[in-house]
């Protein structure tokens, strides 16, 4: 008897006639396995695998499919909507263009436009199995407690050391690819959010593994690379809704303001750290006398080969501690906290939000202004008592690192501050999105802090170019 | 084990071949004492941090001349493996909620006060530290002492030396360079039970191929069930996880395929000869006294033209693999497969028999069953269902009787 089963991530069929396959599956990349006897594909084929089979096969032959595990009773019936909110036309558009598409592809949509309440509608209406997956353990808690609120149903974790697989359950990308050979078989629905982050060849096997038919993508920003936009189009659907950033701003998010603050090293600093410039430029100059082709980045090439030519890479390991006790200096710069205590003195009275490019410089905010810090330490209580609280106003600042990048959900803020960072298009955009937030239509402001004359205020202007910067008209 | 961010592969683009990083006793001498030096860093260190601790490490080791960064991180992986560190966990997140929620009234906290609203800063620590009842220290200290780089050191695995150390980054460096592989052959000539254990432990699939001579051995292709639809190293840590085993194991040779730079593949080979030190024993969970038993019955009586061989066949239909607990083989090549079946529950006895029932099928050889003699009812019901012959033993069987067993009838 011809079986078709889920196993690790792939589906196997055996008992079928080679003829058969090709006239019935033909054009699916589907392989004979020596191994075992049988034929294989990846488990994301699973819809048109069994839509193909269906029909009655040649003498009558009967397949068993063991791919899903048996329930016990239908899922929707478990189902409620709990939810007080009701959708804008805007998102309606988003559902409607979902589901037009066949229920497999894209969404893109700028940060604050509501891609949660989207894709929770999604789930309601598909009344089944669900595996949301998130790019870090805040946005996983996040989304648990979203689900939650909407349907009543206490969602399965699997991640951050947590394993406890449920018909809906929300999980990230890298927890995903290594668990989904076990439960790439127990979801219908799959829905990634963010997800650029799905397009990497390891990450995309979170995918490949799934049997889900419906496969749902948010983003705000698409990859630009053709090569990556490929692996999502395969692997989750086609771009089947698209939202600019200048359509969302002014109707559904509020008004914002760039201010940019430059502070200046004090003089030990900036000794310092003319000191290790120095040492960084001799050290380039020397190389590019070696090979003209040489730039900084190939500077770690020369490190690991130590056992090669040792004394190189001593030149270029001490090369690359000046650079980052320079980016140290820049980071750390006392004159960033002088600014964040003048800005905590004028917004005194409203909940600011201060982002770092590191944790060290975090728990430095944290404990010089005696305020809480969201950091990937913070266990699920912690996080969740920090985030209530600023929201109650029983606490005025929180100090975020990019742990939090990438749409988790802050309470509603009229003043951040970015501190220095490496910040690509991608973070400055989706920071910005959590200040953007409708709050009362009011101005929102939003400040960098940079270090005067050093590469920092390079990389702000970089930023600035980026169209999300840009002040809508 | 190490992390893949750890590994060290050197990639001979003439030979397409890979080394793993690898430390000699002879050749790296300053290297034992540098792990000598860290090895007492660890054990005088208890109570220092994490950070601290791997910056007196790479302050150490930095001394060695091409000694790369890479390397430093794997030696502080490898001692915080050997390392308890304190996590206050509930503790210090605790602290932190007293702290903010005792300081968040005093908000802005200012270094000169201007406005009569504002609070400066030495005032606001004795405040909080005269609400939360700890010197302004110690609250510096403990406020994130759960952080990973901020965990204090409590213990430190005593029995381990510097050239345990050693030795133990061998192993990791070359497991980590397995991480990186899409395939590994193994060749063995022995232990066949124990790699084919460990392999489906590993969760991987296998191709096997017999090796007839001079030696008698076999070839095992391993990898996982999407290995056939493309080239992946999702498998690579079930090649290393299977490494430590093959190191408990005699005479194999390991060729492995690594994803290399640029994608090209590379070949990596290890063998039992490479002096790569086998961990802690790996767990088996074979009924070995019964199999002990019968060896020495056999041993004390043996039977001429005849010898007892222990694991040494392996019957595989697809991705099931049985290896009989013994072959007898005679002179002229034939062989009897003798499964020594001992007891635990209905549930075990019940797979014996239909594992039974489906290998025999796929060989021509001869089966033997050989039961404990206190096991007379269950003996009787399995050889009647899978309808082979058997004999019960006592240390003064006689072995010549299992041979005769098979030219009679089932359960004669």
């Amino acid at each position: 008897m011809p079986i078709v089963e889920f196993q690790a991530g792939t589906l196997r069929l055996a008992g079928f006639s080679r003829s058969l396959l090709v006239e019935r599956l033909g054009g699916l990349p589907i392989r004979f396995d020596p191994r075992d006897g049988g034929f294989r594909c990846d488990a994301m084929w699973f819809g048109e695998v069994s839509r193909r089979l269906a029909p009655e096969l040649p003498g009558g032959d009967t397949i068993r499919w063991q791919v899903e595990p048996p329930r016990k009773r239908p899922l929707s019936a478990s189902f409620s909507d709990r939810r007080t909110i009701r959708l804008r036309d805007d998102q309606r558009r988003a559902v409607a263009d979902f589901e037009a598409g066949d229920r497999r592809g894209l969404l893109v949509l700028p940060t604050g436009t509501g891609k949660t309440v989207i894709a929770i509608e999604l789930i309601l209406r598909h009344a089944d199995s669900v595996l949301v997956v998130v790019p870090v353990r805040d946005l996983m808690y996040q989304w648990h407690e979203k689900i939650r609120q909407a349907t009543g149903l206490d969602a399965g974790l699997i991640g951050d050391g947590v394993y406890r697989v449920s018909p809906i359950s929300v999980t990230t990308y890298d927890s995903a690819a290594i668990h989904m050979p076990r439960i790439g078989n127990r979801f219908s629905m799959i829905v990634f959010d963010e997800v650029h982050h799905l397009s990497g060849s390891w990450r995309s096997d979170a995918a490949r593994m799934s049997i889900a038919t419906t496969r749902l993508g948010l983003t705000a920003t698409l990859p630009s690379s053709p090569e990556r936009l490929a692996v999502l189009e395969q692997c989750v659907g086609p771009v089947l809704h698209h939202q600019t950033i200048q359509e969302a701003a002014g109707r559904t998010l509020a008004d914002y303001t760039v201010r940019r603050i430059a502070v200046k090293l004090t003089e030990a600093e900036e000794r310092s750290y003319r000191q290790l410039s120095a040492v960084v430029q001799n050290f380039v100059y020397d190389q590019r006398q070696i090979d003209e082709s040489f730039r900084w980045e190939d500077v770690h090439k020369l490190v690991a080969a130590a056992s090669e030519d040792p004394e190189r890479a001593t030149e270029a390991r001490a090369a690359v501690q000046a650079f980052r006790a320079k980016r140290k200096i820049e980071e750390h710069a006392e004159g960033k906290l002088r600014v964040l205590e003048d800005l905590f003195r004028l917004h005194a009275d409203a909940p600011v939000i201060v982002f770092t490019g590191s944790n060290v410089m975090a728990r430095k905010v944290s404990l010089r202004f005696m305020v809480p810090c969201l950091l990937s330490h913070c266990a699920k209580k912690e996080r969740r008592e920090y985030l209530e609280g600023f929201a109650a106003g029983r606490y005025p600042v929180l100090v975020a690192n990019r742990v939090l990048d990438e749409g988790v959900d802050l309470p509603e803020v009229k003043t951040a501050i970015v501190l220095g960072g490496l910040s690509s298009g991608r973070q400055a955009i989706q920071r910005l999105g959590r200040v953007l937030r409708k709050s009362n239509d009011a101005d929102a402001t939003f400040y960098e802090v940079v270090v005067e004359g050093t590469s920092e205020v390079e990389r702000s202007r970089a930023r600035r170019r980026n169209d999300a910067y840009r002040k809508p008209s | 084990m190490l992390r893949s961010e750890h590994a060290i592969i050197a990639y001979d683009f003439a030979t397409m071949t890979a080394r793993p990083d690898r430390l000699l006793r002879s050749r790296d001498r300053a290297y034992q004492a540098a792990l000598a030096d860290c090895v007492t860093l660890y054990r005088q260190g208890t109570g220092s941090r994490r950070q601290d601790l791997h910056a007196a490490v790479a302050e150490r080791l930095e001394r060695l001349p091409g000694c790369p960064p890479r390397r430093i991180a794997a030696f502080c992986k490898l001692l915080d493996d050997a390392s308890q560190f304190k996590n206050p966990g509930q503790a210090a997140a605790s602290l932190r909620r007293r702290f903010f929620t005792a300081a968040a009234p005093l908000h802005p906290i200012v270094s000169t006060r201007e406005g009569i609203f504002e609070h400066e800063l030495g005032a606001a620590r004795q405040e909080i530290s005269k609400q939360l009842g700890m010197p302004w220290e110690e609250i510096e200290a403990e406020l994130f002492s759960d952080v990973i780089e901020l965990q204090r050191l409590e213990s430190f695995r005593e029995t381990l030396g510097a050239g345990d150390v050693l030795a133990r980054y061998n192993v990791a460096q070359t497991q980590a360079a397995l991480y990186r592989a899409s395939q590994i052959r193994v060749t063995a000539f022995a232990d066949f039970r124990t790699i084919i254990a460990h392999a489906k432990l590993a969760r991987l699939m296998h191709h096997i191929d017999r090796i007839e001579g001079p030696r008698r051995g076999y070839r095992f292709r391993f990898d996982g069930p999407g290995s056939v639809l493309r080239t992946t190293t999702r498998y690579g840590v079930g090649f290393a996880k299977l490494l430590a085993s093959l190191l408990h194991c005699r005479d194999w040779t390991l060729a492995a395929d690594l994803v290399g730079p640029g994608g090209r593949r590379f070949t990596l080979a290890i063998s039992d000869r490479d002096g790569l030190q086998p961990g802690a024993a790996a767990e088996t969970g074979f009924d070995s006294d019964l199999e002990r038993e019968v060896q020495a019955v056999w041993d004390a009586r043996p039977v001429a033209d005849w010898t007892l061989e222990r694991e040494t066949e392996l019957i595989a239909c697809g991705q099931t693999v049985m290896t009989p607990d013994f072959a007898l083989r005679h002179r002229d090549g034939r062989v009897i497969h003798v499964e020594v079946v001992g007891f635990w529950t209905p549930e075990y006895l019940a797979e014996k028999t239909r594992r039974l029932a489906a290998f025999r099928r796929q060989t021509c050889h001869e089966w033997l069953l050989l039961f404990p003699k206190k096991q007379v009812k269950a003996a009787e019901d399995i050889a009647r269902a899978v309808d082979l012959p058997y004999r019960l033993f006592t240390k003064r069987s006689d072995p010549a009787d299992w041979i005769n067993a098979i030219n009679k009838s089932p359960a004669s």
